[in-house]
């Protein structure tokens, strides 16, 4: 197994596609911090892994401090020993109730930049000496399809999910040297809490919708823009961040991967 | 990732990267015929790969020759089964004596277009009903970072692997209703003997790196280029095929994946 006797972080990874990646990566032997605001939900996650025979911490960490980030990074090293491996997946789509306006306020914006590319940057930082100091080290950041073009809507959302692929890219080549590969995956239409909230977004927003339910919008979404015909699931991005994360990809950095059944080709 | 029961086709697969690929994918269970124009090595590849994993094939296949590509298709069904995996990995630099020259014929051009795009086009046309019948396959191109961005030097090479994504592209559209995903890899630089005729053309046609070896070249490139200043493997691209090959990637198509230590970043 890819993971056997290591440690990795998730950030958000107690609901969604976090929760996805932090039980991948669990279920090829890592032991996982899982780094979120959400005690119960972290906490049952938690559990899951536990029950699948490796290690698992809850950490409560706010990606948009520095301070927080480093607590994890120092929660995980003192409960394994050592730190493998750091996935910065927490993400928003916006500030609270973002999915009730037509267009992102300024508060959107904040709220994304803060947590979708800050938060890549704090949790970066935090572990980066120590993968540093160490030669060895895998940071897989999560970013979106909505970050490989700008389209209308709610254009906060895009343009961090494009920083974080460019932030990606920048700590690629800064970390190259010392054997620290860091690549984001670009997961596409997954049904999350956070795709729920930008198809009430929709809902709201878009006549045609009104009378269609969220998970009918975005099963239409889906029908509409898939070439591979189906949705996209927390376990394919988990998937796809394992082998970005294991040594079969020592020759990779400062990719991006759309794991989105071929909307987007890159 | 378990191929056991599956079957591969590779092109190009008696040497070089097409050959880690083969036993890569025969290491992890997979039947593999091999098709090459190099019987003498073709059927060396093929007799590790029967040592290694029970099944082996090789059928003499030059991919420009559409009757020898049917050919190849028949003889996968008939010697190890239906193709699941179809890897097109074989690929020319140019016509005759290309590497002693400063500059691209006509014939470099056509050459190469026909092998590297036509016979890939060729190849798999063969084996798409062999997938579409039973609504599954994996086919894995082997592009290049030559094909992400026009360089001097090899126009017609660059050009050709240019092609091969966009190919890659078509194909993964047309077949994504099939349930066949369809996704490149894109080589860095690896030491084999292409490379060390690349080299000889560089220090030709490239004013800064007259009067060096291959090998000096090739040196100087990675140092200039990539950030995590290594070579890359066979092994390595092998690593990347096989996972895009895998049930992991099932959500994954269209996409071009470079292994290049980070010489592009996309």
């Amino acid at each position: 197994m890819d993971f056997e006797g290591k440690t990795a972080i998730v950030t958000g990874g107690a609901r969604g596609i976090g929760r996805g990646i932090a039980l991948e990566l669990a279920q090829r032997g890592s032991n996982v911090i899982v780094a979120d605001l959400d005690e119960e939900s972290a906490r049952s996650v938690v559990t899951e892994i536990m029950a699948g025979g490796t290690q698992s911490y809850y950490c409560e960490t706010d990606v948009t401090q520095q301070w927080s980030t480093d607590g994890m990074a120092e929660t995980a090293l003192e409960k394994y020993g050592q730190l493998d491996v750091l996935v910065n997946n927490a993400g928003v789509g916006g500030a609270p109730d973002f999915n009730s306006r037509k267009v992102p306020t300024v508060e959107d914006w904040q709220a994304t930049f803060d947590v979708n590319v800050y938060g890549i940057v704090n949790g970066t930082q935090s572990v980066e000496n120590y993968m540093i100091e160490r030669g060895y080290g895998k940071i897989v950041n999560i970013a979106s399809i909505a970050g490989r073009a700008g389209r209308p809507g709610f254009a906060s959302y895009g343009a961090s999910k494009a920083a974080a692929i460019n932030v990606s890219q920048a700590w690629a080549f800064k970390l190259a040297p010392h054997g620290i590969n860091v690549n984001a995956v670009c997961p596409g239409l997954i049904w999350t809490p956070l795709w729920q909230s930008i198809a009430e977004w929709r809902k709201s927003t878009d006549d045609q919708n009104a009378g269609l339910s969220p998970r009918q919008i975005f099963q239409h979404t889906v029908a509409e823009s898939v070439p591979l015909g189906r949705e996209q699931t927390p376990e394919d991005v988990g998937k796809a961040v394992a082998f970005l994360a294991s040594d079969r990809a020592r020759s990779i950095t400062g990719q991006a991967l759309n794991v989105d059944g071929g909307i987007r080709m890159n | 990732m378990n191929f056991k029961g599956q079957v591969a086709v590779v092109t190009g697969g008696a040497t070089g990267i097409g050959r880690a690929i083969a036993l890569k994918l025969a290491d992890k269970g997979a039947a593999v015929m091999i098709a090459d124009i190099n019987v003498a090595k073709a059927k060396e590849t093929a007799e590790e790969i029967e040592e290694i994993s029970g099944a082996s094939s090789l059928f003499v296949t030059d991919v420009t020759n559409v009757a020898a590509c049917e050919g190849l298709a028949q003889a996968t069904i008939d010697s190890i089964g239906a193709a699941d995996i179809l890897i097109n990995n074989a690929g020319i630099a140019g016509s005759a004596d290309w590497q002693t020259r400063s500059y691209s014929t006509e014939e470099d051009w056509k050459q190469t277009y026909q092998v590297n795009v036509i016979g890939m086009s060729n190849i798999t046309s063969v084996f798409r009903s062999q997938m579409t019948r039973r609504r599954s396959g994996r086919i894995v191109n082997i592009a290049s970072i030559a094909g992400r961005e026009g360089r001097p030097s090899l126009p017609h090479y660059s050009a050709s692997k240019a092609a091969v994504i966009s190919l890659t592209q078509s194909t993964a559209l047309e077949l994504a209703r099939s349930n066949i995903t369809v996704n490149a890899i894109c080589p860095g630089l690896l030491w084999t003997p292409m490379w060390e005729q690349v080299g000889d053309r560089h220090a030709q046609a490239i004013p800064a790196y007259e009067g060096l070896t291959p090998r000096e070249v090739f040196d100087t490139m990675i140092a200039e280029r990539i950030p995590m200043k290594k070579e890359q493997t066979p092994e390595d691209v092998a690593d990347a095929v096989a996972f895009f090959a895998s049930d992991d990637a099932k959500n994954i198509t269209g996409q071009t994946l470079n292994v290049d230590g980070g010489f592009f970043m996309r």
